[in-house]
């Protein structure tokens, strides 16, 4: 490991294993202060890892919790990623790390055989005993990924172009999402352009141990983003994993790569039309029909990597500025899901455990649908409560788009 | 964040909601920022007021303001600010399902309590949770000392021997226990939080009310540590105190602050009600002003700068360790909006031989005029609509008078009284 974090900024007042989900759901992790940086100067003496490291699911909540601005998460995605140096994870991991790669694998077999492939029963109990529980709600392939669909779209004549990064959720498994974001951008009066040559942000890559994956996937990336960058046009996403990884993990994990492509941050697409309503750009008026419809109540859950970003909740906020919805915030915490964790067998039940206050909240809510920005967040909710769960920029077009 | 609030609090400790709170009531869209989640998550549930003034153990801390320096937060305030404050906060937690209140003297009139600690000393304080009877420690022969078979923290033989060296509490007849752990054995050593978020929930609280039964007539009093419930909910110590069969005190314990934890919750949930907005993780940079008036604050959120616009603001942005205020050698400066503190260029001269003196770093802050605004060198007002609250402010030391939550409440409640008005003022020009 080329960079170290200093661990010496941690005072060891507690504060990050009160908010730590996992430590709440599990007594069988040792906690944040503990694996980060207490357990940092261990490292840094060589000494052996603590056996509980795998139970970190990088939610982030210790570093949102911090009074220090103690880096906490990474220090344990680096210890992650030395650990995995030295023992290389197993099929499993590789296969929840890398779901933008395998899509692309399978691009040629149609949606519906690739499901009957992954998710019948026997495949599940196949994947089962490779380590991803049966009972997770692993998400269907789409018939034709984001990307695909985009080469069809016909977008209006616009002047101002923006750049949208649709994260591999959306492009793989949820593409109505993205189309339903190029929409409200070409409202907001910008034509988007989705490139090609982006990749995964490599976030899952990193949860599941393979930094190297991660390092090359980000090198792609930000000089992918560099030209954008340079021609001066605004990249956005409206998945905050995605976003965090490239404002904050990136610069921390690999300074050099950063270093070298200067700073190629991605905005949030939630701000940047929050932003376009405030200057007048985009109208929160709905369009013929659509002004009649019934009254709408929501519960909405705040991703933990958009809490993480110091934004606060502009999802949230565009939702309370719509005529005729009633949008509650669940403040329930982590929905325990973090990307692929809540996916794998010895974790399914911690996930569980942390879904559910948010899980209650949800169905004691009365509301119609729940919303949230992070497309896993989603599939969390929807397995832990049955009930429906959408993004912002979905709710936006249903409300205001009746063509 | 281009929408413009009313108040933008800085700062989520028990001053920052505090201040909150009072705006959000009166009507103002609130802003709060944080950076860390406050000192709640480490601290203890009951409201340390003014344990000692000069020195001395306070009774009743009303009579003992009188003593304090000048220029200390209370003696800016003045009584009836104080207690305005303390009404103010003791209707919230009302509101809140979570009652506080004062134990009293013979005569009735409001008094300290010096509760047990973990160590088994004592330690005044003074707003406890109404599920606490304090006159069951005076009157109680029998006192049953029980902890939890893994909680390292909290070693009853310990407590016992430490409090018999008290007058009040050489008299007793103490027994101690250790009840079964419900965990078992972990890899993590269990904390007071870990048992107490277990009795948060009905379905897991079962192992704590059959244990307590156990012992149920054996005691007039128990002493436990901070095990029941981390949320503000009543239900849980009606169903601790009926399966104990007597009264059932919480020691005051180490960090992770499980009392803490349920004053956020029912400032939370109170502030939830209003227009009010959390934004996580930022810290202020610095602050845009044009004359007398603050205007913006710029904070840094995931490595860009964001500005948060308002018409008044309030700093509850703690002390030295909650990164409120640098220290350089010779240079104190209050963090979000770049106030220098005076000190002295000998850093030897912070301190004192003496450690439990007065030290010059344990009440070094931002020194304020009676509303709460930060004043210059020569007592002039820096900013009319920009507040402080909390550790963030000078001129008192909470470790040695005990007066920590208290001041937070109080400053917090001035501060956001205060930031209420100046942005009603502000709206109206």
């Amino acid at each position: 490991m080329s960079v170290r974090i200093n661990p010496d900024k941690c005072i060891a007042c507690t504060t990050c294993v009160v908010h730590c989900p996992v430590a709440e759901a599990t007594p069988k992790f040792l906690g944040p202060r503990m694996i980060g940086p207490a357990y940092e100067r261990f490292r840094l003496l060589g000494l052996a890892e603590d056996p509980s490291l795998h139970y970190c699911a990088n939610c982030k909540n210790c570093d949102i919790s911090c009074p220090h601005g103690v880096p906490v998460s990474s220090l344990n995605m680096m210890a992650r990623a030395d650990q995995c140096r030295a023992h290389k994870p197993g099929l499993r991991d590789w296969v929840l790390g890398h779901g933008e790669l395998m899509a692309k694998w399978l691009r040629l077999i149609p949606a519906s055989l690739k499901n009957l492939g992954m998710l019948n029963p026997v495949t599940r109990m196949a994947l089962d005993a490779l380590g991803i529980d049966k009972r997770s709600p692993l998400p269907a392939f789409a018939r034709h990924s984001f990307r695909q669909l985009m080469r069809h779209v016909h977008q209006p004549d616009l002047e101002r172009r923006v750049v949208f990064y649709p994260g591999c959720y959306v492009d793989v498994y949820d593409p109505r999402t993205g189309l339903d974001m190029v929409w409200a951008l070409n409202r907001a009066g910008y034509k988007v352009i989705v490139p090609d040559e982006l990749v995964c942000c490599g976030l899952p890559m990193v949860a599941n141990g393979f930094w190297q994956n991660a390092r090359s996937n980000a090198e792609h990336n930000l000089k992918a983003l560099a030209q954008w960058r340079d021609a001066g046009l605004p990249v956005v996403t409206g998945c905050p994993s995605c976003a965090l990884m490239f404002r904050v993990d990136l610069p921390e994990y690999f300074p050099d790569i950063a270093q070298k492509y200067g700073a190629c941050r991605l905005a949030d697409a939630q701000e940047f039309l929050l932003d376009a309503v405030d200057n007048g750009d985009f109208s929160l008026a709905a369009d013929g029909k659509a002004s009649q419809l019934p009254d709408l109540r929501l519960i909405y859950h705040a991703p933990c990597h958009l809490r993480a970003q110091g934004n606060g909740l502009p999802g949230l906020e565009l939702l309370r500025r719509l005529e005729g919805v009633t949008t509650e915030n669940a403040d329930a915490g982590c929905c325990g899901i973090s990307g692929s964790y809540g996916f794998k067998k010895e974790k399914y039940d911690i996930a569980q455990e942390i879904g559910a206050e948010l899980f209650a909240r949800v169905r004691e809510s009365g509301a119609q649908a729940a919303v949230s920005e992070c497309g896993t967040c989603r599939v969390q909710i929807m397995h832990g409560t049955g009930k429906y769960a959408l993004h912002p920029v979905s709710i936006l077009r249903q409300r205001l788009d009746m063509r | 964040m281009s929408r413009i609030v009313d108040v933008v609090v800085v700062g989520s400790g028990m001053a920052g909601l505090v201040a909150a709170l009072v705006a959000a009531r009166q009507g103002r869209s609130v802003r709060l920022l944080t950076s860390g989640m406050g000192s709640l998550a480490i601290s203890g549930g009951s409201v340390d007021f003014l344990g000692y003034a000069e020195g001395r153990f306070a009774a009743n801390p009303w009579q003992s303001l009188a003593l304090l320096p000048e220029e200390h937060p209370y003696r800016l305030l003045g009584v009836e600010n104080v207690r305005a404050a303390f009404d103010f906060f003791s209707q919230t937690m009302e509101e809140q399902h979570w009652p506080m209140h004062a134990a009293t003297a013979e005569d009735g009139s409001p008094r300290n309590t010096q509760l047990p600690t973990i160590m088994g000393t004592l330690k005044p304080t003074y707003l406890l949770p109404s599920g606490l009877d304090a006159q069951a420690m005076a009157t109680a022969r029998r006192v049953l000392v029980l902890s939890v078979q893994g909680l390292r923290d909290c070693r009853p033989a310990l407590v016992i021997s430490q409090l018999r060296r008290y007058r009040s509490w050489a008299d007793k007849e103490f027994a101690h226990s250790l009840l079964p752990s419900p965990f078992g054995e972990t890899h993590r050593a269990v904390t007071a939080l870990d048992l107490a978020r277990l009795a948060d929930k009905p379905q897991s609280r079962q192992w704590l009310l059959d244990a307590l039964a156990a012992h149920a007539g054996s005691c007039d009093l128990v002493l436990l540590p901070p095990l029941c419930g981390s949320k503000a909910n009543p239900e849980v110590w009606r169903a601790i105190n009926a399966a104990a069969g007597c009264p059932v005190v919480e020691m005051l314990s180490i960090p992770p602050g499980v009392g803490g934890l349920r004053l956020r919750d029912a400032l939370l949930r109170a502030l939830n009600q209003h227009d009010f907005e959390l934004v996580e993780n930022t810290t202020v940079l610095r602050a845009e002003t044009a004359g007398k008036t603050c205007t913006t604050l710029v904070a840094d959120a995931s490595g860009q700068e964001r500005r948060h616009t308002a018409h008044a603001f309030v700093g509850a942005t703690g002390g030295i360790l909650g990164g409120g205020i640098w220290l350089e050698p010779g240079k104190a400066t209050e963090s979000a909006f770049g106030i220098d503190i005076a000190v002295p260029q000998d850093v030897a001269q912070w301190s004192e031989p003496e450690i439990f003196g007065r030290h010059l770093f344990s009440h070094l802050g931002v020194r304020v005029d009676r509303a709460m605004r930060p004043v210059d060198a020569a007592a002039a007002v820096r900013w009319n609509n920009v507040f402080f609250a909390g550790r963030s402010l000078g001129g008192y030391d909470f470790a040695t008078e005990k007066s920590g939550h208290g001041v937070a409440v109080a400053t917090g409640w001035q501060a956001g009284r205060m930031a209420a008005a100046a942005a009603a003022g502000g709206e109206n020009q």
